[in-house]
């Protein structure tokens, strides 16, 4: 799971700049969000990780029973050890589980893009609103549009 | 296989929600008898007062802590609540009870209950998060500029609340009668057994809920959730052993067992055919994207990695049940046909003996009174905790939506505190009214509330995160589409007795049917809301920077909304002001 390509994206460079430093001169009031056409480094790595799962997600739900239509002979057939006839294993283990396991990929997926780009949630501490107003506010806040 | 479907769907139905159509004499098959128990009485009326010790611990004052539980709460906290809110009744008694009544169709609940989850975990958890209103109506209201959108959101989302409520209460009159007996005498006869523990119990989970809102909820939704939970997996592990079909991992062992369940149970379209199959579990998992009671739980959190991941935490607290559901079903199954008759054909197991299934097996496994108890007493924490959920989340959408944003807008914190509790106690009463007379297949309506939420509420939702130029006349024309779609399967299977009998067209039953008819509803308003969109002008920037916000991976305050953050962007100049 970790050896995908994207975590080497890193040190590729894109017109001189890494996806790192792009992304840090990108002010998200100004990128248009767009579920087929990332605007960001941040972005594309994001989607790509949502479609991946998507498609996953898609076939351990809908295609176990799709092939019990198809082939239910095959999929019926009762597995050696533990007894399920194929297709109900598939429905009631694999289905779930797998969405199950496909959450905590997301999870960690997000995270290490999170690492990537240097964001971290504030989670220890209970803020307070005068605290915070932050580096945003400092940088571009009233400016002028 | 098709031509059965609507007939099928109404048993099931029927059987979902561990509610039965009948009177209180038929309500418990013969092998559970109403009276009273005593130490599965001292487990619930302990558990209740609990509940309203917790409750009355986190009591609130503000309406953050009313809706949102202040944003405090944490990942495995959360995830225990999402678990806890999302069981039902109709989860605790229902699920393994349609599995063991339609086979393989009934999977199509366990698949779609829970792998959609998944959807909203990529797709809208954390990005609601940012947002960071109160509640659905809210997001609605605010992406789209419109107080109509922010009503018709309102009004959906209290309705969902109530019809799924109903069956809460059911659940709760149904095994409190079980445990507690027949205190009927006490009314002087003016209600009936199950109707005294319906109204008991509601009245408990309302004063509760009234007083604690939405932090109190969320502690007693973990402790909601460590009891349902345990109460199920212990049982079934008990009643598996017992019975001598399995020992430590009936969610496994139960494999073995099919083979000698007869080929109802296993065989693929035995239930319901593949295209109900699909529509089922397509409505299910959109519905669970659409429902605001779900969509609440991450507004809760304190950041937006926290809603991602109290999302994971609380789909494996749900698989824990779903993933045993089944092997319930088969051991109850079993054990019906070894000791009571057989399951399938004519008669075959009675729909009341179907929903409490869970009960009913840890009793046929000649398990003691109290523990058949305390599987039972799982079923009321389940049914009390989904009833939390919605009730917030219904009387937020009058409070907030309707009264603070709508009606009064200069409503202090006290007076919106003070009409969310009257609120509670309204539906509280609207409910207990509704669910006294048995006869009316209101247990219906929590399949129909999911495809309510996939079609009206799942595509704005989506929409109004992922696509920056849906603006309100494509919201407005979505929505009102989408409410008269999901009118039209239930005109014609004559649900609610809105027609008599129905229209009964027979396409439209058989590839709308209303529990499933959102594989139908969904991708057309998804299309209405598009078109529309593009041929009306753009919405404004500022919308359009908030829906950007909510996907800029800055970190953000936790009690800062993306409004918040654009109008600081933008200088904190006065906001233009929405146009109607």
């Amino acid at each position: 799971m970790t050896n995908e390509p994207h975590t080497t994206d890193e040190i590729r460079t894109d017109g001189g700049m890494s996806d790192v430093e792009r992304e840090q001169q990108i002010d998200y009031m100004d990128v248009e969000i767009n579920l087929l056409k990332p605007a960001t480094p941040f972005m594309r790595d994001h989607l790509r990780v949502i479609w991946i799962g998507f498609g996953i997600w898609a076939l351990t739900t809908f295609a176990p029973i799709t092939m019990t239509r198809l082939a239910p002979d095959v999929m019926t057939t009762p597995i050696p050890m533990i007894g399920f006839p194929l297709h109900y294993f598939l429905l009631a283990i694999v289905g779930p589980g797998s969405a199950l396991v496909l959450s905590v990929w997301y999870a960690r997926k997000r995270d290490q893009i999170d690492e990537k780009y240097g964001i971290e949630q504030a989670t220890v501490e209970p803020e307070t609103t005068d605290t915070v107003p932050d580096d945003t506010t400092a940088t571009d806040g009233g400016v002028e549009e | 296989m098709i031509d059965g479907a609507p007939m099928l769907i109404s048993t099931l139905l029927g059987a979902m929600d561990g509610v039965v159509l009948q009177t209180d004499e038929g309500l418990l098959p013969e092998g559970l008898n109403v009276s009273f128990k005593l130490v599965p009485s001292i487990i619930v009326i302990g558990m209740m007062l609990l509940f309203i010790v917790a409750g009355f611990m986190f009591k609130v004052a503000d309406t953050d802590d009313m809706w949102v539980a202040g944003r405090s709460i944490g990942n495995l906290e959360n995830g225990m609540a999402i678990g806890a809110n999302w069981m039902s009744a109709a989860t605790y008694l229902g699920v393994a009870a349609t599995v063991a009544i339609s086979g393989v169709y009934g999977l199509a609940y366990v698949v779609g209950w829970t792998t959609g989850y998944f959807i909203l975990l990529i797709f809208m958890a954390a990005q609601m998060r940012r947002f960071g209103k109160y509640t659905a109506p809210d997001f609605v209201g605010d992406r789209f500029n419109s107080d109509t959108a922010r009503a018709l959101a309102a009004i959906t989302t209290f309705l969902i609340g109530f019809v799924y409520a109903l069956g809460q209460a059911r659940g709760m009159g149904l095994v409190g009668m079980y445990i507690l007996g027949d205190w009927s005498a006490l009314t002087g006869g003016a209600l009936s057994a199950y109707q005294t523990m319906m109204v008991v119990f509601m009245v408990i989970t309302v004063a509760y809920l009234s007083l604690s809102g939405m932090l109190g909820a969320t502690k007693n939704m973990v402790l909601q959730y460590v009891i349902l939970i345990g109460a199920f997996l212990i049982g079934l592990v008990a009643t598996g052993w017992s019975a001598g079909y399995t020992t430590i991992l009936p969610q496994l062992e139960y494999g073995m067992m099919i083979d000698s369940l007869g080929a109802e149970f296993s065989a693929p379209f035995a239930g319901g055919s593949y295209y109900l199959w699909i529509a089922t579990c397509f409505s299910l998992v959109f519905g669970t994207c659409g429902l605001p009671h779900v969509l609440v739980r991450f507004y809760t959190v304190k950041n937006e990695r926290v809603a991602r991941w109290s999302c994971t935490w609380g789909l494996f607290f749900i698989s824990l049940l779903y993933l045993s559901a089944p092997a319930f079903a088969a051991i109850g199954t079993a054990l019906y046909g070894n000791q009571i008759g057989a399951v399938y054909g004519d008669p075959g197991m009675t729909s009341a003996a179907g929903d409490v299934l869970v009960v009913l097996a840890a009793q046929l496994a000649e398990l003691p009174a109290w523990f058949v108890g305390f599987v039972a007493a799982g079923g009321i924490a389940a049914a009390v905790a989904t009833t939390a959920g919605l009730f917030i989340a219904a009387s937020s959408a009058i409070s907030h939506d309707i009264y603070a944003t709508i009606i009064n807008e200069d409503a202090t914190q006290r007076q919106q505190v003070l009409v969310g509790r009257l609120s509670i106690i309204l539906i509280g009463a609207l409910t207990i009214v509704f669910a006294l007379d048995p006869q009316q297949p209101i247990a219906a309506l929590v399949g129909f509330a999911f495809s309510l939420a996939a079609i009206v509420l799942f595509p704005m939702f989506f929409l109004g995160l992922w696509w920056e130029n849906t603006n309100r006349p494509g919201a407005l024309a979505g929505m009102t589409t989408g409410i008269v779609v999901w009118f039209i399967p239930m005109l014609n299977e004559g649900n609610f007795g809105l027609i008599e009998g129905g229209l009964g067209i027979e396409a439209i039953a058989t590839w709308m049917p209303a529990i499933g008819s959102a594989l139908v509803g969904t991708p057309i308003v998804f299309a209405v809301t598009i078109a529309v969109s593009l041929v009306t002008s753009e919405p404004p920037l500022r919308t359009k920077q908030m829906v950007r916000q909510c996907h800029s991976p800055d970190p953000m305050p936790k009690d800062m909304t993306a409004a918040d953050v654009v109008a600081e962007k933008n200088g904190n100049r006065p906001e233009t002001p929405a146009d109607d």
